[in-house]
């Protein structure tokens, strides 16, 4: 009566069929009602004392901080073989180009220092005459992505309703479209050959969903050639080709991403490292670094090679959305959800500026594609922002999106620069 | 005892000394004369008569001596102006001749005297700096070399008695030149003022001058502070030149570029090369030879072997996945918060019909018991009648007064308990602030830069002001030029009000502004005032402290500013938007 009065036992079924569970109790008797349940949960507690239900939590809780204590340190474990055969590969592919990129920037050092201011002042000029040239109504639902196919003559846009699409460049008509994801396409990639050296029969493309299905097309046909499974249920959020075109890293929400060797066939790396859903991965020139960006608002740097995290970027405050490197080598953007971009100094393994971009959070940045001398910007405020690569101060503001603008995109020789966005439009700029 | 007697029998004047015999002699006769020190001499300590005649020779000599000297050296100083520099022990030789010869031991012999004599003179206990015209009767008009204290030494009668043992008379120098009567004063002042301290702490209650001194005040003093030089270090002018002619020949720099561009009308390009090169210090790119990211998997400082191939440390290539610690998200709660249990209105009616239910049986119970009082019956002028019918029959007067009185304490108790849930004036103040202010520790800071052609009207000044304080936020805000720029940090809803405030509410646009541009120095027609929010957004922690407005000189002088609380990335952007926009404009 007044006894038990003050003692309160929950209604909801589920609490109770929980609570049960945890008493390590049978759930359900035959033939029992939910108000049976609860009078045999309060029979239950009467035997054992109130605070039973306490107390397993409370050795559930010491559980799970034993886990977390496990989680202190950084620890290794032996990969598959051809994990390492890829490594071998990569260090074989990656050191001539560094060597060969170190050399040529001495060789435009010798350059007098007049010609080079020329050549930026031309191209800050230049920037400044940027304008829309073309807009085109690219899908039926808001489109996420946009890519320049190596060679700057084609188009590719991934929208909301599963449909990918490529373009040809100035005409803006439709060249090819491409069928099969479900779901909303996160990204769509060329690879690094394609339309250059590549047969339109061979591995072009490949694209990525929300429902973790990663789908490989070639420039003929319209369904994919492959389909890559291992990352369902999961989101996939970006992929991304490494510059030698033999390997696809796959960033997906189950806080890792992954790299898949062509030639071989399988998943030689899955690496986890982020405390939260990993969602955007970038390729070093060389080919021997990879930077990603997560959710968690820190950046981790990975040296293909050894495996080893070589840089944390810390700094940002939400998660990094966009994330590019500079063909200089050294210089890293991240484009984060608390509207700034930062830069990173990969030498100096440092934070070296903050811009204070735009008014709503960075989707997307990407460096100029030759010599990195500026950087283009999308936000959510429905505006992409160029910025000069030496002072990173603002050279011009291209406005005339009706809604978020969702990626930006380079053309290889620089002359366009694409924006796709949340009013189901993309849009080309270049100067006038 | 007995060394005072042979101390006496020693004393020496050189004018009494035959009064001084006579005194000894004297003294000799009349033993028990009452003088203090004299008493039987031991056999031992006697002195004989001859010792006696001799100690008289000797002093008859010294006295000779001493006249002798004391006769010649006037006659001497005619001749020989050298000796004046007495503090020169060394003699001024002469030539040879042996009347010179016989002159110069002489000077010596003298000079040596006088030093001694000086030395051990009263004016050397003195130890006055006076500029040495002593006139100290019989004594040369020699300048001193160093008047060091002498002993003092007092003989039985209390005169005091240089070191030969001949009394001296304690000459007082009364200086006559005013500035030697006023360093004189400075000194008795000194010396008092030395002892004063002393005294008065030891004397209780004593009259001196410093019982009305108060040391805690910092009076003028009545005399001048001397004039002194200042030195200035070696160099110090050449630099402060060189930096102003630097300066100088930066300011011709920057205006010769402004000119060159505007004549060839390359604006934008030029507005922006002078705004790089004041953000920071730009190194050129270093040339390097190996990065090293790659030097970690190489074995050699170079990328290529002898024989051209990359030589790799096969060793660091293995097929080991690294998990790496996983860092905590800056924006995830340290503790899972708790949703708040909302509940339908008819479960609250239930819940609280139950508890009441619960709450009324239980106290039934303990009436029931007999643990509590039932409770008094509540009876209003309605049921008067049917509750107290008999006694009310009786007396309705006392009766209907005591209902009245029941019913008017259940009001004020309703009252009271009303009363008392109310919060006070403090505590109201305390809820509304606590309603404003809002915690950017957790989920970051909200930053809004904002950009005011002109903020020179104080009412608007004020508003942006107090409109921070009374919302809780930090910012700063610099007024320069053209390009004033306005920084807040806080919450969301600070935030929101906050661009209310600066965009919708304030009339920028009332107010005409003349600008003056920087290089051509004379004013554009009048433009309307306006604001623009340049970027909002969000960072871990404040930078600022209270808003306060801050005038700068020139961009250098906002950017340092910036830089000296971690932000000059804003006002990079906010001066270079402005830059492009007036380019734009053109």
């Amino acid at each position: 009566m007044s006894l038990l009065s003050g003692f309160a036992i929950t209604i909801d079924d589920g609490e109770i069929r929980r609570h049960l569970r945890q008493l390590g109790e049978p759930v359900t008797l035959f033939g029992e009602g939910p108000a049976d349940r609860r009078i045999r949960l309060k029979d239950l507690l009467a035997i054992h004392g109130n605070d039973v239900i306490d107390r397993k939590k409370e050795d559930d809780r010491e559980v799970a901080k034993q886990e977390k204590d496990q989680s202190e340190t950084t620890w290794y474990h032996e990969g598959p073989e051809s994990l390492k055969i890829a490594r071998l590969w990569l260090a074989y592919y990656s050191l001539p180009r560094a060597k060969q990129r170190l050399s040529d920037f001495k060789v435009e050092m010798e350059t007098p220092e007049s010609t080079r201011t020329a050549k930026r002042q031309e191209m800050v000029k230049h920037m400044r005459n940027m304008n829309i040239m073309c807009s085109q109504v690219g899908d039926g639902r808001p489109i996420s992505f946009c890519q320049f196919s190596p060679s700057g003559n084609l188009l590719a846009t991934a929208s909301w309703s599963g449909l990918c699409k490529l373009w040809n460049v100035p005409e803006c008509t439709l060249f090819h479209s491409l069928r099969g994801h479900k779901c909303s396409v996160g990204a769509i990639v060329f690879h690094p050959q394609a339309t250059i050296s590549l047969e339109p029969s061979e591995l072009n493309m490949a694209s990525c969903s929300m429902d973790g299905a990663v789908k490989l097309w070639n420039l003929e046909s319209e369904e994919p050639i492959a389909d890559m499974e291992g990352h369902a249920p999961h989101r996939v959020s970006k992929v991304e080709f490494h510059p030698s075109g033999r390997f696809l890293a796959t960033c997906v929400f189950d806080h890792s991403w992954r790299l898949w060797d062509l030639e071989q066939g399988v998943e030689v790396l899955h690496q986890e490292g982020h405390s939260k859903p990993v969602y955007n991965i970038a390729f070093h020139c060389d080919g021997s670094v990879a930077v990603t960006g997560g959710m968690d608002s820190f950046g981790r740097v990975w040296d293909l090679r050894t495996g080893r995290c070589i840089m944390f970027m810390e700094g940002h405050l939400k998660g990094i959305l966009g994330i590019d490197i500079s063909p200089n080598a050294y210089h890293i953007v991240t484009g984060s959800e608390d509207n700034t971009c930062k830069i990173w100094d990969l030498r100096k393994r440092s934070c070296i500026y903050t811009v204070p971009a735009h008014t709503n959070l960075v989707s997307s940045v990407k460096f100029e594609k030759s010599s990195g001398q500026y950087i283009v910007s999308s936000s959510y405020d429905g505006t992409a922002k160029i910025w000069a690569s030496n002072t990173w101060q603002p050279l011009k503001t291209l406005s005339g999106h009706d809604g978020k603008v969702m990626a930006v995109d380079v053309s290889p020789d620089g002359s366009f620069i694409a924006t796709a966005s949340y009013d189901r439009t993309y849009k080309l700029w270049s100067p006038e | 005892m007995a060394t005072t007697s042979i101390k006496r029998l020693k004393e020496e004047d050189p004018m009494d000394g035959a009064e001084r015999e006579a005194k000894k002699l004297k003294s000799r006769f009349h033993d028990d004369s009452g003088e203090d020190g004299k008493t039987n001499l031991d056999n031992s300590e006697q002195l004989s008569s001859s010792q006696i005649r001799e100690m008289m020779l000797n002093a008859q000599k010294m006295i000779e001596e001493r006249k002798r000297s004391l006769n010649q050296p006037p006659a001497l100083l005619k001749t020989a102006p050298v000796l004046s520099s007495l503090p020169t022990p060394a003699v001024p030789k002469a030539p040879a001749p042996s009347s010179m010869d016989e002159r110069a031991r002489k000077i010596a012999e003298l000079q040596a005297q006088i030093q001694s004599k000086l030395a051990t003179s009263t004016l050397a206990t003195l130890n006055l700096n006076l500029p040495k015209t002593v006139s100290v009767p019989g004594s040369t008009n020699e300048v001193s070399s160093e008047p060091k204290p002498g002993p003092l030494i007092l003989n039985a009668d209390g005169r005091t008695v240089d070191a030969t043992g001949k009394e001296i008379a304690l000459t007082q120098y009364t200086p006559t030149l005013k500035a030697n009567i006023r360093a004189k004063k400075r000194e008795v002042l000194k010396t008092h003022m030395g002892k004063g301290s002393h005294q008065q702490n030891e004397e209780a209650g004593s009259l001196t001058e410093s019982r009305f001194f108060d040391p805690r005040v910092a009076a003028k003093s009545a005399l001048r502070t001397r004039r002194t030089f200042h030195f200035h270090e070696q160099g110090k002018f050449q630099q402060v030149a060189s930096r102003m002619r630097m300066k100088a020949q930066l300011d011709k720099l920057q205006s010769e570029i402004s000119q060159i561009a505007r004549k060839t009308g390359i604006n934008s390009v030029t507005a922006l090369a002078l705004v790089a090169p004041r953000i920071g210090d730009r190194k050129e790119e270093e040339e390097i030879d190996l990065e090293w990211w790659d030097s970690v998997i190489l074995q050699t400082r170079s990328y290529e072997g002898e024989d051209g191939q990359p030589n790799l440390r096969q060793e660091t290539i293995t097929n080991l996945i690294e998990h790496p610690i996983q860092m905590r998200a800056p924006t995830d709660p340290l503790s899972l918060p708790y949703l708040p249990v909302f509940l339908t209105q008819k479960e609250r009616k239930k819940l609280r019909r139950t508890t009441r239910r619960e709450n009324w049986k239980e106290k039934q119970e303990n009436i029931r018991l007999g643990l509590e009082p039932p409770p008094q019956a509540k009876v209003r002028i309605s049921n008067l009648m049917r509750v107290l019918g008999n006694e009310a029959i009786q007396d309705p007067t006392k009766i209907e007064a005591h209902v009245r009185e029941q019913m008017a304490k259940r009001l004020q108790n309703h009252q009271e308990a009303n009363a008392s849930r109310k919060l006070t004036a403090e505590q109201r103040r305390e809820k509304k602030e606590k309603k404003l202010q809002e915690d950017t520790s957790t989920t970051g800071v909200h930053v809004s830069i904002y950009r005011v052609k002109d903020l020179s009207n104080l009412s608007k000044k004020f508003k942006i002001e107090t409109n921070a304080k009374q919302l809780y936020m930090t910012g700063c805000a610099v007024i320069f030029k053209d390009v004033n720029v306005i920084i807040v940090e806080g919450g969301p809803k600070q935030q929101k009000k906050y661009k209310r405030l600066m965009l919708n509410r304030i009339r920028w646009e009332e107010d005409l502004v003349k600008i003056s541009k920087h290089d051509t120095g004379s004013s554009q027609p009048e433009t309307r005032n306006s604001c623009q929010l340049v970027w909002e957004g969000t960072t871990k922690q404040r930078n600022f402290g209270d808003l306060i407005f801050k005038l700068c000189p020139s961009e250098v002088v906002a950017r340092e500013h910036f830089r000296k609380h971690g932000v000059e990335h804003y006002w990079d952007l906010a001066y270079s938007s402005a830059v492009l926009e007036e380019t734009e404009e053109k």
